[in-house]
């Protein structure tokens, strides 16, 4: 169980890269393109102090899209056998046939720039060389802190998890790019309570570099404040009253704007923002911003699916919404530039978040200047609908009373929506932190209805 | 399409055995690589195999917009000693990879073998009995006959009502072989196919903008859309509903009585009861089950079921993926718990309790773990229309996007289409609510359950630890007394 030394040969991908697309254009496509995906994973779990599990594999797989006579076919496939791919190349043109033109379909022209993956710093050659020992110590270290707290009475296990990736893409338009990237997690979830009173929760670091991951002290001092603070809840009575969002769930409706803001879902109306560009559509505390070039970040990458440069986009200015988020596909549809968001055949997000403004408060500052109100810790359930920008929400939280946290409440729901939400953020804190590729901080909203008994 | 089977390594002699076309690896083979996976002290070591093929099809603004082609392959090795599990997988099916993701595997239990190292001779137990009942087998149709099945579905949203201003319909077939392969001796093989038609309809009015969602499928053939439920259906309930929530009011809030419709409102049961009867959550203490085996937990009107054995439905399945015959497994009894959902890994760690055949996984990717399939809650004996007459004023939920639950019985779930109901009357449609209760609490508070069950859609997937697997729910028409609707005020 040694660290792995060795990089994998990279000139074997963006071979097959290109000779698909050359075979491709040999059968008749006008375009094509083809990524190719080399990924290799680690992953230990640990429960109890004992290795639960153990998992290490490599694996590859092939993207295509074809184009002929504004038709347009997509094929993958994780069997790489020359003789699969080429039956699904000859299999997609034939296949193409079958569908109706589109005016605009087609592959974006050539990039003009070009960002140097090497500038974005997402590959951490330190983890593979982390040998196993070392990998499963971590995970085993962070449970054993966190189940020395008395009040945790069960544990979910802890995980350490790595991933190393490398992605390469070939289009007939003659771009050739490719890019490696690492990951790595450290994370723990926790039970605390009696059998029939428990309350759960969890807390990870994910990064790209070891170096940055929170320590097994840190994710475990986390994960048990998270559990504790939910012990002997009450139910309340329901109620309108101002939400405090702390960033795990700012986050989390960062995600529901970030679907509602792709040129997709304009052009396909599953989005209340339809019809809204250039229009105010939230306060002045609202600046929402999609960056590909944050050094180091996990979101970060230097071209999308099109071949496109990623790029920094403000969608939404100090309550103006700017810019929707699009493919090469979406914003011709639209009659936009492409925002450099191609993933794979849809839309994906960069570092989407919501950006602190000047002097903004802390977290402690939103929950003092708070009279009476909840602020929401988790949510259990999925019940967001873009097409109107409702939300509706099973929730754990801390009630909130003359500016101090009271006691924590459960079973309760919360509902609202998105558009009036953005309208009425009252306060956005200057906790921001990318704990994922979608972030926020904390962030204070005037009224939602909180849904009890 | 229509290539037929592929096999992964054209430069070996073509056998007559399927796993042997689709793998490239004969029983020898597979018992060589048992062995070296268990050489480092394993007790227990199986290979997973998987060959899949899909196609996919998307009809937006009028146009086949695009269609899709997907080829998966690969293996999983997994090793087990005491309660540690090693696991490995590949898609590279050469034997110097297959071998080396055995000792991956292997290296799990850091020791030395205990056991005679060659397992037994591997015997093919694979039933020819089906329970996948296809006339027309997808994988075998022309994509000119899928694309009408489409066309019929969105043009009957789109011409629904002038309202109606986008539909997006997807059709999706695949075909699964799997082949497993355990130190037992075992060998057996499934062959799995899956169809899902599907429709989204956006309607506006007046600057009022909602959707609709319908679909159907299961593990059928194309007849399926032809003699059960017709693509056209599919395209007006998802063009209904969106017409319908144009005129829907807010939900109310609070704590009141519920009503729910036959058929996909299962998803109660699947959250409030069936994930925390998974033994996994059960063996680690962590759901609110763990201690309540043979004791009361509801009314004695509830008695949960979870079936795989159902004929053709989407949860359904032969084998599972550990390669045991599933049985219908009776959960709760009366209100008393009477059972767990096992995979091989948590019936032995509980004691060598009975396996059910409810071990899962996604893919080769992936490690089974105990799941659901068809999980319903038996019929009882009241009228409907009697259900819904005995409440004053209360929520009726008639279409459901979705749930989640927690170990400690917390739950909720989503309500896309509600109805208030007055003087035991359905009245105004309700929009966007979610009901969040715990599940005791919830299973005591059933006092009415009707004599219709009926299943959902046949379009649901079920997420667990990062896993996705294909589920049905089912339930009759039943009352809750009291539960709390998230709504706005």
């Amino acid at each position: 169980m040694k660290g792995r030394k060795t990089a994998r040969p990279a000139p074997a991908l963006r071979d097959l890269a290109e000779e698909l697309v050359a075979y491709a254009r040999s059968c008749g496509a006008d375009e094509a393109e083809v990524s190719v995906v080399d990924g290799y994973e680690f992953n230990v779990d640990v429960r109890k102090g004992r290795i639960e599990a153990l998992i290490e594999a490599g694996s590859r797989s092939a993207g295509l899209r074809v184009i002929r006579d504004k038709k347009t076919a997509y094929a993958s496939s994780s069997d790489l056998e020359r003789a699969t791919l080429r039956r699904l190349v000859r299999n997609a043109v034939r296949r193409a046939e079958l569908g109706n033109p589109d005016e605009f379909a087609g592959l974006a022209p050539p990039a003009k720039e070009r960002i140097e993956a090497a500038s974005l710093n997402l590959h951490d050659p330190s983890i593979a060389a982390l040998d196993s020992r070392t990998k499963i110590a971590l995970a085993r270290e962070t449970e054993r802190l966190a189940l020395r707290d008395k009040r945790i009475t069960n544990s979910y296990g802890a995980t350490f998890a790595t991933n190393e990736i490398r992605s390469v893409l070939a289009l007939t338009n003659g771009f050739i790019g490719e890019y490696e990237q690492t990951y790595c997690g450290l994370g723990v979830g926790l039970q605390a309570g009696d059998t029939d009173h428990r309350v759960e929760d969890s807390w990870s670091s994910s990064k790209r570099h070891f170096k940055d991951l929170e320590s097994p002290e840190e994710v475990a001092r986390k994960a048990v404040e998270r559990t504790v603070r939910q012990l002997n809840p009450r139910k309340i009575k329901t109620r309108n009253v101002p939400v405090i969002f702390e960033p795990t769930q700012t986050s989390w409706l960062l995600g529901f704007l970030f679907g509602c803001v792709t040129g997709t879902a304009v052009y396909q109306k599953t989005t209340f923002l339809e019809g809204k560009l250039g229009q105010r559509i939230g306060n002045e505390r609202v600046t929402v911003v999609d960056d590909a070039l944050i050094p180091g970040a996990l979101g970060s990458h230097p071209f999308d699916s099109d071949g496109l440069a990623c790029r920094r986009t403000v969608v939404i200015d100090q309550g103006v919404l700017r810019s929707y988020l699009c493919n090469y596909y979406a914003a011709r549809k639209l009659g936009l530039a492409s925002t450099g968001s191609a993933d794979g055949g849809g839309v994906g997000p960069a570092n989407f978040y919501l950006r602190p403004g000047p002097g903004a408060p802390t977290a402690e500052d939103i929950v003092a200047g708070t009279k009476t109100g909840l602020l929401l810790i988790r949510t259990l359930g999925h019940g967001l609908n873009s097409v109107t920008g409702d939300i509706s929400r099973g929730a754990f939280g801390l009630w909130i009373e003359d500016g101090r946290i009271a006691y924590p409440v459960t079973e309760i729901t919360i509902a609202g929506n998105l558009g009036r939400i953005l309208e009425t953020i009252e306060a956005v804190g200057r906790d921001l932190e990318f704990l994922g590729p979608i972030a926020g901080p904390t962030i204070k909203v005037a009224e939602m209805t909180v849904g009890g008994q | 399409m229509g290539d037929g089977k592929t096999r992964a390594h054209p430069l070996k002699p073509a056998a007559p055995l399927p796993y042997v076309d689709h793998f490239g690896l004969s029983p020898s083979d597979l018992r060589a690589v048992l062995s070296l996976a268990l050489s480092s002290g394993g007790e227990f070591a199986e290979i997973f195999m998987e060959h899949s093929t899909y196609d996919f099809i998307n009809m937006e603004e009028d146009i086949i917009k695009e269609t899709a082609e997907a080829v998966g392959l690969g293996l999983g090795i997994r090793v087990v000693r005491g309660d540690r599990t090693g696991f490995g997988y590949t898609n590279d099916l050469s034997m110097d990879k297959v071998r080396k993701t055995a000792q991956t595997a292997a290296a799990i239990a850091r020791g030395k073998a205990a056991h005679p190292l060659m397992p037994p001779p591997l015997r093919d137990r694979t039933s020819r009995a089906s329970r996948y009942l296809v006339r027309r087998p997808a994988d075998k149709a022309s994509l000119a006959e899928k694309i009408g099945l489409v066309r019929e579905a969105y043009d009957a949203a789109r011409f629904f009502d002038p309202r109606i201003v986008k539909v997006k319909v997807h059709h999706s077939d695949s075909l699964v072989h799997i082949c497993i392969a355990n130190s037992e001796g075992l060998l057996v093989r499934d062959t799995r196919p899956m169809v899902k038609l599907a429709c989204v309809a956006i309607s506006e009015d007046g600057g009022k903008r909602e959707s609709g969602y319908w679909g159907s499928g299961g593990r059928v053939g194309l007849e399926f859309f032809r003699d059960v439920r017709a693509p056209r259906e599919i395209g007006e309930e998802a063009a209904r509903e969106a017409i319908v929530l144009l005129g829907a009011v807010d939900p109310p809030a609070g704590e009141m009585p519920i009503v729910l419709a036959p058929g996909h409102s299962g998803v109660l049961i699947h959250e409030a009861v069936g994930h925390l009867l998974e033994a996994d959550f059960n063996r680690k203490k962590t759901s609110i089950f763990w201690n309540k085996m043979g004791k009361r937990i509801g009314s004695d009107l509830v008695t949960i079921y979870d079936d795989p054995t159902i004929p053709s439905y989407r949860g359904s399945y032969n084998i599972d993926d550990e390669g045991t015959a599933p049985r219908r497994t009776l959960l709760i009894e009366r209100g008393v718990v009477r059972g767990l959902l096992q995979d091989k890994l948590s019936a032995r760690l509980m004691g060598g309790a009975a396996l059910t055949g409810h071990g899962r996984r996604q893919d080769y990717s992936h490690w089974p773990i105990p799941r659901m399939s068809n999980t319903y809650i038996a019929p009882g004996v009241d009228a409907p229309d009697d259900i819904l007459r005995s409440v004053r004023k209360g929520f009726y939920v008639a279409s459901l996007s979705g749930g989640q639950v927690e170990d400690s019985g917390k739950f909720t779930f989503s309500v896309s289409l509600g109805y208030l109901i007055e003087d035991g009357q359905m009245t105004a449609p309700v929009k966007q609510a979610t009901l969040i209760g715990t599940n005791i609490d919830i299973l005591q508070k059933i006092d009415r359950v009707g004599g219709d069950l009926a299943f959902g859609l046949q379009t649901g997937t079920c997420s667990k630890d990062g896993q996705d697997v294909p589920v049905t729910d089912g339930c009759p028409t039943l009352r809750i007394a009291g539960m709390t609707v998230g709504g706005r005020s």
